[in-house]
This record gives structure tokens, sequence and C-alpha cells, in this order.
């Protein structure tokens, strides 16, 4: 028997080894269904502002041949630049402006969805939890629109050593689960804030509410009330994972049916020695 | 009576980007009047009072969505073309849309401007084809009341 000890600790940790692995891609596969399941409201606010540019880009080009045209003609015949040309002046001016609000906005949108699937440097590094809560609330508001209003209420935070990745994706979840929770119109409130040695991020929706007979099994693996291809059931499961091992923190929510769901995320500004 | 206007073309769409893009279009390459809201509620009291040949309205609004403005607008003015101008991906509720506010095209964003002028051309010309159609009837149905008096008229007469 203590012959084959070292053999079964070997393999021990070579299973060990191989969950670990195994998780890690899961909470990445995860990840892509989540960022995928949000692609249609990322389309959407990318399209507007891109139809836009397109449109003023053909606009600006036609518009500067007719002013060229107009001007070559009045210094041709010695006479002061039509008033038609003033006009199209100010509109090319105007279709600047507008074409660096447009640029700016899919910037954004696309500056978020860098953080969320920007290579696989799953590291810890010192980063601000209320950036990467707006990051995350930018791509979930792609997806609430105008169906859902989003008030946020962020504290002055110290910089925290964490996976910024990795949290993106709990914020995330825990933003797209509370939209879901709203049946048709409702609101999602963001706060973040420091208590004693650690940030707590909260995220409450106004909406169904938990049924306390779910209560127990809303962190398992494969729990989910959501139909197939909205939920994963892995959501939750992934995010208590991120919290608890990779960062050594809390998570946990507070729900009443008809009313809505709050969760909380607590994250300890130093993570604990094995984090990481 | 239609000929004396230049056609009205009017955009609703929450962004304001999106006006000014289909404003600086349309007035480069066009004679239309063009009103632009990003408010459907002011859209629809200018329809109320004006009439317009095409009405172009993005999907997801805030307070009221494409579908429900163009549905609206159809009952103030049934013969101008409806168009909804949309990024939203899906399909589905536009082909709805089709079916429940008679949309006359669906236009998706990013949007073509040399396709989305041949829509809204042809949308003005199917406005004014059934406007004069209705005035037609209209005349024809005066012309009609005026005959049958007339008829019954001779045959008083001749009793």
């Amino acid at each position: 028997m203590s012959a084959q000890e070292p053999d079964l600790k070997a393999y021990v940790s070579i299973l060990e080894q191989t969950l670990a692995t195994a998780k890690e891609q899961l909470i990445e596969a995860h990840h892509m269904i989540s960022v995928g399941m949000l692609l249609a409201g990322i389309v959407h606010e990318i399209n507007t502002p891109i139809g836009s540019i397109v449109s003023n880009n053909e606009v600006t080009a036609r518009s500067l041949a007719i002013l060229k045209e107009q001007l070559d003609k009045a210094q041709a015949d010695g006479a002061p630049p039509p008033p038609k040309a003033a006009k199209i002046l100010d509109t090319l001016i105007n279709l600047a402006a507008v074409d660096k609000i447009a640029c700016e906005r899919i910037m954004s949108v696309i500056r978020s969805l860098k953080t969320f699937v920007g290579g696989k440097t799953h590291e810890f590094r010192k980063a601000n939890l209320n950036e990467i809560l707006q990051n995350s609330l930018k791509l979930a508001r792609c997806e609430f629109r105008h169906r859902i209003e989003v008030e946020t209420e962020f504290g002055e935070l110290p910089e925290v050593e964490c996976d910024a990745q990795k949290l993106g994706q709990v914020f995330l979840n825990l933003l797209v689960n509370a939209g879901q929770a709203i049946p048709e119109k409702g609101k999602v409130t963001v706060r973040s804030g420091l208590e004693d040695d650690s940030v707590v991020i909260s995220v409450a929706d106004t909406g169904t509410g938990v049924p306390p007979e779910q209560r127990s099994r809303i962190f398992a693996p494969g729990f989910t009330t959501k139909p197939a291809g909205v939920g994963t059931g892995l959501g939750l499961a992934l995010s208590k994972e991120i919290v608890e091992e990779t960062h050594g923190g809390s998570i946990g929510f507070e729900s009443e049916v008809g009313q809505g769901t709050t969760f909380f995320v607590r994250i300890p500004v130093s993570p604990p020695p094995k984090a990481g | 009576m239609q000929r004396e206007r230049e056609p009205t073309v009017v955009i609703v769409d929450d962004e304001e980007m999106v006006l000014t893009s289909l404003n600086a279009f349309l007035t480069l390459e066009t004679e239309y009047t063009v009103e632009s809201y990003t408010d459907p509620e002011e859209a629809l009291e200018l329809l109320k009072k004006t009439p317009a040949e095409v009405i172009i309205s993005d999907y997801l609004m805030p307070r009221m969505n494409g579908i429900q403005l163009l549905a609206q607008s159809r009952e103030l003015q049934p013969e101008a073309a409806r168009i909804l101008l949309t990024g939203h991906a899906d399909k589905q509720s536009a082909i709805d849309a089709i079916n429940r506010v008679g949309l006359f095209h669906y236009v998706e964003k990013p949007w073509d401007n040399a396709a989305l002028l041949l829509v809204i051309r042809n949308g003005i010309e199917r406005a004014q084809l059934l406007r004069n159609l209705r005035s037609k009837i209209h005349q024809l149905d005066e012309a009609h009341a005026n005959l049958k008096n007339a008829q019954s008229q001779l045959i008083r007469a001749f009793l």
C-alpha cells in the first residue's frame, strides 16, 4: 500500500491540475458565450454611428467637389465666393463634428469589448474596480437599451490587486442577470464603496426576485431558470468561483419576490497570499 | 394641388447623429422638405397638421418604438410611405412590422445612401399616386352624385 502511495499522490496531483485547467477553460468558454449573447446589442450600438460615418463620408466627398467647382468658377469670373459655398462649408463642419462623436461611440464600445476578450493574460494587477464596472456596464447597456434605466453610485476606491478580466466577467454576468430578471421596464442600480479592508460592489434590480425555494441552489453549477439559449446555468457558479477562489472575496444576495434582487460582491483590497 | 410643394420626408431617430447625416444627404441631393425629430411624439404632432410623403423611423427609441410610431402615422396619413430604418438585428420583428403596419420598406443600418434615396423616391411616387387616386375617386363619387341628381331631376321633369 505504502509503495503505491507516491503513485496515487502523483495521480491526484495530475487530476487536480487537469481539473484546474478544465475550470479555466470553462470560465473562458462561458465568458465567450456571454459576450456572444450581447452581440446583437453591440452590433446595434455600432451600426448607428457607422451608418452616419458612411453617409457623411459620401456627402462630404460630393460637397467638396461642388465647393471646388463653385470656387473655381467664382475665381475665374473674378467674383466673390457664392453664398451657397458658405452653406456647404457649414454642413461640412457639422458633419465633421458628427463623425467625431460617431467614432468616439464606436471606440468606446470596442475598448470595453477589448477588456473582455483581449487575450488570455489572466494575471493579477492593480486596477480600479470602478473602471472595470464601467466597462461591463457599457456592454450591458447595449443590451438594456431603453428598456432598463441604469443608476450608478460609485464611491472612491483604492486600487485593488485583481484579475481585471475575470472580475469584468463577474460584473457583466450580474448586470445581464439583473436585466433578465426585469420582465419589461425597470431599473438597475450599481453601487461601489469601501467597507473596512474590502471593496463592495452591489448590483440591484427591480425584477421578479428569486423564489425562496430556489435560493439555496442559485450558485450551483447548471442551475438556471432561463430558457435554453439564454442562460448556461454557469454564470453565477463561475462568478462565485472567481470571487471566492481567485480573489479570496465573497458573493451573496438579498431578494424579495416581486421587488427585486441585490447581489453583493466583496473583494479584499489586498489579496490573500494564495490568490493569483 | 400636390405639385405646389416639394415632397416632405419626415425622419425620426433618437440619435441626433443619424438625423444630421440624413438631413445633410437629402438636402444636398434633393429638393425635398426634410423634417427630423428625436422625439416620436413631436413627429406625430407634425403629421397631424402637415401632409408628408415618406416617414422614416428608427426602431428602438424611448417611450415609443418605431413600429408603434408608424402604426399611428398610418392612421393619420394612410398614403405616406412608411420606412423602418433599424440597426436592430432582429429580422423577425421587422417582418412582423411589415405585416402589421404595412411597411413600405425595411432598411438596415448602416444604410447605403444611394439605395435609401431610391426607396425614398419610390415611396414619394407611391404616396403621390395614392393621393391622386384618392382625389380621382372623390371626383368620380362627386360626378356620380351629380349624375344621379340630374337623373332624378330629369325623371321628375318627365313625370
